[in-house]
């Protein structure tokens, strides 16, 4: 061997040992922790103890507790309990539990009560919803068996002007509006006869987002109030600007359930609020969505193997559809900074999520809010707490939101220790409601049947008046559906259709107008169109953004996935693939609408043509 | 090599084989032993991951997603310094000269350098990768650990390319600053520093301009925190970048070579 091949074989063994320790390090990287199931099967429940783990009981956490659960109960809780031989016990070295979670603001339907308490959100708190359907919900709150769904306490219908925010979702949800204050004590009977356990009052004129929405006046939200409290009830308002917050504070409101971002709090105002009692529930999770910063990605991320469903996959994908972008993105961090501001002065603030609105995901965004509450300063504990105790004591549900003796076994079994790092906590091990444990994997609802595509790729050339090859055909369509005021027409002229009308943005919470084509036999019977790529037309108009709205009659599609486009002078063929609308099963179609937004109001006129789906 | 009897004989495979070892581990040597480039290549990526990574965390997806990002970054140094100030360096010193007239093939020369980057990639990737996963908990699964790697290494191939049409052109005196002046902002527009989605939307804009972008979005890609772009048009890009770099680099040789 010369001198050059002995370097030679020395550096390449030095080279094969550089790659050995290379792909050694590479194999022994940490692995993501098996998801909860396979090795945590046999996990008790009903009656069991958890041992060793460090507990967060509602206020503060203490190290090294042991947690003994009898008949769904919390029996003890402390250091070193003497438990039965023979008691079925689960290591929590390492681990956390705190109670069940309270979400403070939710809005039920579709699979919203399952998706919560998948995600450790036990208990919801609901702010306006179906009357009937919280009736068929509330029963399970009061006993201990088995259950798949979060237990439920609501509002029911809200209390909200003619044409006003809550409006909007008239088709789904009945909505009994009022306009007078000497209306008040009867529609707070009328709710207390239905089974609300308070009462939720709009007070919202859309100028927060650059909007116009009939709104109730003060002296009927002060009325409302009074009449709440006459009922022995709680009376919550739903505020956008600081002006209306402290308007409620002033008529006696017991809470808000929302943070505005408009303009920010001043410290005396905030400590006056604290002083008043009023609770804040600031819905941190819709303010970030508003503003363009919704943490769906972040949250599907660590959401890791638990399966999340339909719904919360599209609730999460949606995005506000209207207002005004620049006020929005400000909005956003002027709505955080209210919240440390309204904390820092002692105000009790609740986690809420406002779930399911767009950007949202019911269960899964309370661990959203749980982080946007650390980011406005709160603790680990104060967050936790927002979560649990503080929503118990304030709403008199004394027997949850604690782990104490004599509580409801509602608890999250967390990876970790959420005292050094909240944003552990959707690395969930186990979920117990009412002492059992919840299935965490999900029997996905199947899609509602939808008929098959017929052949024929075009829909309308408008070569023959306002005809479609097939489906129930095409309508104009407005908010007037929801109680609004804006107009549309369609007529066929030389060879495409004219779309017009005028965006009445006083008249509804969503103003909007336009015209909508049904492919089915009947308007919103779904067609399966998931072998076709897009949605394909062209367009000329006075060269304002409209809206395609794409519906799909499942009850989880209330919020229609929507994408822009913008109708030039010229004509331009406009090419959406059907998997840009966030829908859970892309391709199913129950009603297409063309559509103007506001803002801006005012009158409009475009023109579609050879309207295609292939 | 020694002045052996064996000098004037052509060269056999396993000598060709002898050369390509012994440039590379000479270009190796001398880089490594050369503090003003290792130190700021090696400690700048893990020094930010430390800082924006693990320190600060903008949000839990932070230290994966930073991961992703200064391993690129990491990657650009190397090559770039490697072969744009190393080449205009050797060339304006006459030792490229030199070593045009010993019998080692060109081949040899190219290689021993994206080796080299190689080398100090791999270092940069296990430091990052340790600090990842014990400093900030970072948990991927194996295949994603050695895609991210592979994707990360795979850096050298358009940024080798870039350092090659710089190195081309330049002379060694403005070499560095030019590099610098490359390698910095590239790595801020493509959102290697701070995540393009945390910048004004003009900046989204004007990213898909650079290879760093399109290289990071496949290194995201393998953690599911990508844009969303299709892996087929990064990898597209990517392919083009690197071609058309080679050509500038090929038209600065010619350009050279012809004076």
């Amino acid at each position: 061997m010369t001198g050059s091949e002995r370097t030679v074989a020395r550096s390449v063994t030095y080279l094969a040992v550089m790659l050995a320790v290379f792909v050694g390090v590479l194999m022994a990287l940490p692995e993501p922790v098996p998801p909860p199931g396979a090795a945590d099967a046999a996990l008790p429940e009903v009656s069991f103890a958890i041992v060793g783990v460090k507990v967060f009981d509602g206020k503060a956490f203490r190290p090294e507790q042991d947690v003994w659960i009898e008949d769904g109960r919390i029996r003890r809780v402390g250091e070193e309990l003497d438990l039965p031989e023979d008691l079925p016990r689960v290591d929590g070295s390492g681990r956390t539990l705190t109670p069940g979670l309270i979400d403070g603001h939710v809005h039920t339907w579709g699979s919203t009560l399952n998706d919560a308490v998948r995600f450790g959100v036990t208990t919801v708190l609901d702010q306006f919803m179906d009357p009937e359907l919280a009736a068929s919900k509330r029963p399970a709150r009061e006993d201990l068996a088995r259950t798949d769904e979060a237990d439920l306490y609501s509002a029911g219908m809200l209390a909200t002007a003619a044409g006003g925010h809550g409006t909007q979702y008239s088709q789904f949800v009945p909505v009994q509006a009022l306009d007078r204050p000497d209306q008040a004590p009867a529609w707070v009977r009328a709710r207390k006869a239905e089974g609300s356990d308070w009462i939720k009052i709009v007070y919202e004129d859309g100028s927060a987002y650059g909007l116009r929405f009939a709104s109730l006046e003060r002296d009927t939200v002060g009325a409302l109030v009074a009449a709440a409290h006459d009922e022995g009830l709680r009376a919550v308002v739903h505020v956008s600007t600081l002006q209306h917050a402290l308007d409620a504070m002033a008529l006696g409101a017991d809470g808000l359930v929302h943070v505005w971002g408009d303009e920010l709090v001043d410290p005396a105002q905030a400590v006056r609020m604290g002083e008043a009692g009023v609770f804040v529930v600031p819905t941190l999770s819709v303010s970030v969505s508003m503003a363009g910063d919704a943490m769906d990605r972040e949250l599907l991320s660590d959401a890791g193997e638990a399966p999340v469903s339909s719904m919360q996959r599209q609730t999460l994908a949606s995005r506000f559809a209207g207002g005004d972008a620049e006020k929005a993105s400000g909005a956003g961090d002027r709505a955080m900074e209210n919240a440390r501001r309204l904390h820092a002065a002692g105000v009790r603030l609740l986690a809420g999520t406002d779930a399911p609105n767009p950007g949202t995901a019911s269960g899964l965004s309370m661990h959203g809010e749980l982080r946007l509450l650390r980011r406005a300063g709160l603790s680990s504990a104060e967050a936790l707490a927002a979560a649990t105790s503080i929503p118990a004591e304030i709403f008199g549900l004394d027997d949850r939101g604690r782990i104490d003796e004599g509580r409801i076994a509602d608890l999250v079994f967390v990876d970790g220790d959420l005292e050094q790092d909240l944003s552990r906590s959707t690395r969930i091990v186990a979920i117990w409601k009412d002492g059992y444990r919840v299935e965490r994997s999900i029997e996905e609802e199947q899609a509602p049947a939808a008929s098959p595509a017929p052949e024929a790729t075009m829909i309308s050339d408008f070569e023959d008046g306002v005809g479609a090859a097939f489906g129930a055909g095409w309508q104009a369509a407005s908010d007037r559906m929801q109680g609004g005021s804006s107009t549309a027409s369609l007529t066929a002229r030389q060879g495409a259709l004219r779309v017009e009308g005028e965006v009445v943005a006083s008249g509804s919470g969503f103003p909007w107008s336009g015209a909508i084509y049904f492919p089915g036999e009947q308007p919103m019977q779904p067609v399966d169109f998931s072998d076709r790529e897009a949605l394909r037309f062209r367009t000329r108009g006075d060269g304002r953004t409209y809206t395609v709205m794409l519906f799909v009659a499942d009850s989880a599609a209330a919020i229609p996935a929507a994408v822009p486009f913008t109708a030039t002078p010229d004509w331009i063929e406009v090419e959406i693939p059907l998997a840009r609308f966030p829908t859970a099963t892309p391709g199913i179609v129950g009603g297409l609408a063309f559509v103007a937004l506001a803002p801006p109001a005012g009158a409009y006129a475009f023109e579609i043509d050879d309207v295609e789906i292939r | 090599m020694p002045p052996t009897s064996d000098g004037a004989r052509p060269l056999g495979l396993s000598g060709r084989a002898c050369i390509y070892v012994l440039e590379a581990r000479g270009q190796f040597l001398t880089v490594a032993r050369t503090p003003g480039f290792t130190i700021p290549t090696l400690v700048f990526p893990l020094m930010f991951y430390v800082f924006f990574g693990v320190v600060m965390g903008f949000s839990p997806a932070a230290p994966t997603f930073l991961l992703a990002t200064y391993g690129v970054f990491g990657l650009i140094g190397p090559s770039l310094f490697g072969f744009g100030v190393g080449l205009a360096t050797e060339r304006d010193s006459g030792a490229l000269l030199l070593k045009q007239t010993t019998p080692m093939p060109v081949g040899a020369y190219l290689l021993s350098r994206v080796v080299t980057a190689l080398l100090f990639g791999m270092v940069i990737v296990v430091g990052l990768f340790l600090l990842g996963a014990y400093a900030a908990e970072v948990r991927l699964y194996r295949w994603q650990w050695f895609a991210l790697a592979g994707v990360v290494l795979s850096s050298v191939i358009p940024f080798c390319s870039l350092g090659l049409a710089i190195g081309a052109w330049v002379r060694a005196q403005s070499a560095v600053a030019i590099v610098n002046l490359v390698y910095l902002p590239m790595a801020f527009l493509s959102g290697l520093w701070i995540p393009i989605s945390l910048l004004p939307s003009f900046f989204r804009d004007v990213a898909v301009v650079f290879p760093a972008y399109h290289q990071s979005q496949l290194a995201l890609k393998v953690v599911a925190l990508d844009e969303g772009g299709s892996a087929g048009v990064h990898v597209l890009m990517v392919g083009i970048f690197t071609v058309v770099f080679l050509a500038v680099a090929v038209a600065g040789f010619r350009r050279v070579g012809s004076r």
